[in-house]
């Protein structure tokens, strides 16, 4: 029998772009005190852990989760890193998510922190993600690999910078509430517009910081649900997808994984979906916490997820439809990975935002009235997508 | 629920694998694992990496590996710890009725990684770091901290690895190293004390591949066999520290072997008929097999374990399909006659700060 997987207890820092006053150990202990804090647990009360932790590259400590299993109380216990990328938190959610519900555990913690900004600059070691034979001389990093993809998706949906820029604007509006966010503030589209060009046509503002911080989620069955939370989030649906590494082969005429509109996206979705009984997303869903470190990666997003058809997410974010309270769907009321990106921990930061909303301890941020929630979480260009629905009641399969 | 392992790939073990690449290395295991299960890729549902950028030398090794390792358009995780920790996470994969059908790969190109520095660039950057403690210290602090706690001496390690290589000559999936003299092991030099270089298992490229399988896969799937049932899988983690205390205790193998055993029902070692362990040097044989409780026997690693190859990281998930080869009476000149509990072993980190060990049982007993 399969159990009902519930959040217990969530906890993130405040995320700033340096954390000199704090060791990466030191990060993840706050992390995972804060947690067990957030769900009135003791260090014993957790069988296993998920350590979140993306390329320790950025740091220079190789597998810097073993450095951390003390200050997370994990010696003795269960414990496994997981690294799918950007696509690492959500990853780690979801194999928590495995544990309990297999019955194997009756309670995980999913800790991790990131110090991206330890590296001089990120993007030489992302840069080292391409293929040393054939993309890397391109030269392709995230910034290039996203502008194509911009460039694709404007050009096929016949869409604007400023329309880009409207995201960007949403976001900073909404990190205004959000104490954790790293990036927020109300801006104009003028100031996206106006911002340094990184990798055409991003701006600046069209792209997320790198944040340094950590962030921690207890799951748990339901008997331990029952014990140390009164309104609990449920993990109602969970699935993630992979495609090809080779960005060209996703832009083909006949690719059965279309780069430009993400399919990928919309295949996890579906499946995440069927598994929550999602059937309407645009009735169900309340609050869409996306992995959007670019401002295009919210509208390909929004209409994977089915929250609108093909190549109108631009025009219903010019109509508000995104906004906070006032929208058909909240997308990311925290603001989201545009306004703060710990490589580490940013989809498992999405997952504790939606879960939030969901247990109605969102402060500021909250939405009202939300019954499930949507986060997500991507990993190396675009190549690695997890989903997860959370609702106020155990649903779906 | 029961899930069973339907299909093996092992590559052929190499000092150096100098004609192919990693992604072609992961490719040829996984298809040879996919065939042996007589299943397609289009049946994968999930595919469970167990691979460490810092060996295989690329931020976000998975994005390259996973596809030839099966995964596209499928699920896909990756476990950084070790071959065997991703196949423990793969069981609560499939525990969660969250697959029927998948692969868990693992590899490592030890001939193309200087392994010894990326052991160096685990140690925090404050205390541990600048003692320059890489794997072969590491190891030479757990020889001495067992060798006080077991009194473990120099001439037993010789004849363990003297032992081991012997069984390493009979299995045909081995490098098949020519076994040397207790007399030339013990004489080998020092590395670290009290840890010889002889003492130590060689490092060779390899990769490996398991196909896992639900009930309700074999039930859809009648061509498709189980080689064995996975009975229990038990992990755990010890300190980060180096400590004396944290080496001569083996918390996290002693938690590991009991909860492994306890899942199968097994009461003890005694239950079992053979037991494949990760043993980096022939000082770690002699710490498990008494932390495990094994009485001395010819159940001790019979394919040779690291001495047959080692690369290192995946190590353990080879130990696996050892086991289950044992378990299906396929491990050819290495077999245990009428084996139907196996187990396996797997160490990583720093002196083996984590430990897995998987309990198999032979299809045949429980049909």
């Amino acid at each position: 029998m399969n159990q009902t997987v519930a959040v217990i207890g969530t906890f993130q820092t405040d995320f700033k772009t340096h954390d000199p006053d704090h060791t990466f150990v030191e990060q993840a202990q706050i992390a995972a005190a804060g947690a067990l804090k957030d769900a009135n647990m003791t260090p014993d009360d957790i069988e296993a852990i998920v350590f979140s932790l993306a390329p320790t590259y950025f740091m220079g400590v190789a597998d810097a989760d073993r450095w951390a299993i003390d200050h997370i109380f994990g010696a003795g216990k269960p414990m496994v890193r997981v690294h799918t990328g950007g696509a690492t938190g959500g990853s780690a959610v979801q194999a928590a998510y495995n544990l309990v519900r297999s019955g194997m555990y009756r309670s995980v913690m999913v800790v991790g922190a990131e110090r991206i900004a330890e590296t001089p600059d990120a993007q030489d070691v992302l840069n080292l993600i391409f293929d040393l034979f054939y993309e890397r001389d391109m030269p392709l990093s995230t910034n290039t690999s996203v502008g194509l993809w911009a460039s694709g998706y404007m050009a096929r949906h016949g869409c604007t910078e400023e329309d880009l820029a409207r995201v960007a604007v949403r976001a900073r509006r909404n990190a205004m509430r959000n104490p954790h966010a790293h990036l927020k503030g109300i801006i104009t589209v003028e100031d996206v517009m106006t911002s340094r060009m990184i990798s055409t046509p991003l701006k600046l503002f069209d792209i997320c910081p790198r944040s340094s911080g950590s962030a921690a989620m207890i799951v748990g069955n339901m008997d331990t649900a029952k014990r140390f939370r009164a309104t609990p989030a449920f993990i109602n649906g969970v699935a993630s997808r992979t495609t090809t590494y080779w960005i060209g082969d996703r832009m083909t005429a006949t690719t059965d994984a279309d780069f430009t509109d993400f399919w990928l996206a919309g295949e996890t979705a579906r499946a995440c979906y069927h598994q929550a009984g999602i059937t309407d997303p645009l009735k169900q869903i309340q609050v869409a916490e996306l992995y959007d470190p670019y401002t295009l990666m919210a509208p390909v997003q929004l209409e994977r997820l089915g929250f609108c058809a093909s190549g109108t997410a631009l025009r219903l974010e010019r109509e508000g439809y995104w906004d906070w309270q006032s929208g058909a769907v909240s997308v990311s009321p925290s603001g989201g990975t545009l306004c703060t990106n710990p490589i580490a921990v940013s989809g498992l930061v999405r997952a504790i935002d939606a879960a939030n909303q969901v247990m109605g301890t969102a402060g500021e941020m909250q939405v009202r009235n939300v019954h499930n929630a949507v986060a997500t979480a991507a990993g190396g260009i675009a190549q690695f997508y997890n989903c997860t629905v959370f609702g106020d009641e155990p649903r779906g399969h | 629920m029961s899930v069973y392992v339907v299909g093996i790939g092992l590559h052929p073990a190499r000092v150096a694998e100098h004609g192919l690449r990693l992604e072609e290395m992961g490719w040829r295991t996984a298809r040879a694992a996919l065939d042996s299960a007589g299943a397609t890729r289009r049946q994968i549902d999930s595919v469970t990496l167990g691979a460490c950028d810092e060996l295989d030398g690329r931020p976000i090794s998975s994005m390259l590996m996973t596809a030839p390792a099966g995964g596209y358009g499928t699920d896909e995780i990756k476990v950084t710890d070790s071959g065997a920790s991703a196949f423990a996470l793969a069981y609560a994969r499939f525990l969660s009725g969250e697959s029927n059908f998948g692969l868990v790969v693992s590899w490592c190109k030890t001939s193309k990684t200087d392994v010894s520095s990326v052991m160096r660039l685990r140690g925090d950057p404050f205390y541990t770091r600048p003692l320059g403690i890489d794997d072969t210290v590491a190891d030479a602090l757990f020889a001495q901290a067992v060798a006080d706690e077991f009194a473990v001496d120099e001439e037993e390690v010789s004849r363990r690895v003297a032992a081991a290589y012997r069984r390493a000559a009979r299995n045909p999936r081995g490098m098949r190293h020519t076994t040397p003299s207790e007399e030339a092991l013990g004489q080998s030099p020092l590395v670290a004390l009290p840890l010889r270089a002889g003492q130590r298992a060689p490092f060779s490229d390899g990769a490996v591949a398991l196909a896992l399988a639900s009930e309700q896969f074999l039930r859809t799937n009648p061509g498709c066999k189980p080689l064995a049932r996975i009975a229990g899988v038990g992990w755990a983690t010890d300190e980060y520290r180096l400590d004396r205390q944290r080496l001569r205790a083996l918390n996290s193998a002693r938690a590991a072997w009991n909860s492994a055993l306890s899942q199968a029902g097994l009461q003890g070692a005694s239950d079992l008929d053979c037991i494949e362990l990760e043993t980096p040097t022939g000082w770690h044989e002699a710490a498990y097999i008494r932390a495990f409780g094994i009485e001395q026997g010819d159940k001790v690693t019979p394919s040779g374990g690291s001495f047959s190859q080692n690369p290192t990281f995946c190590t353990g998930l080879i130990n696996a399909a050892e086991a289950v080869l044992q378990a299906s009476g396929r491990a050819g000149e290495v077999q245990r006659l009428g084996a139907r509990w196996t187990a396996a072993h797997g160490c990583h980190g720093y002196a083996q700060q984590g430990n897995v060990v998987i309990v198999f049982e032979s299809v045949g007993a429980v049909q």
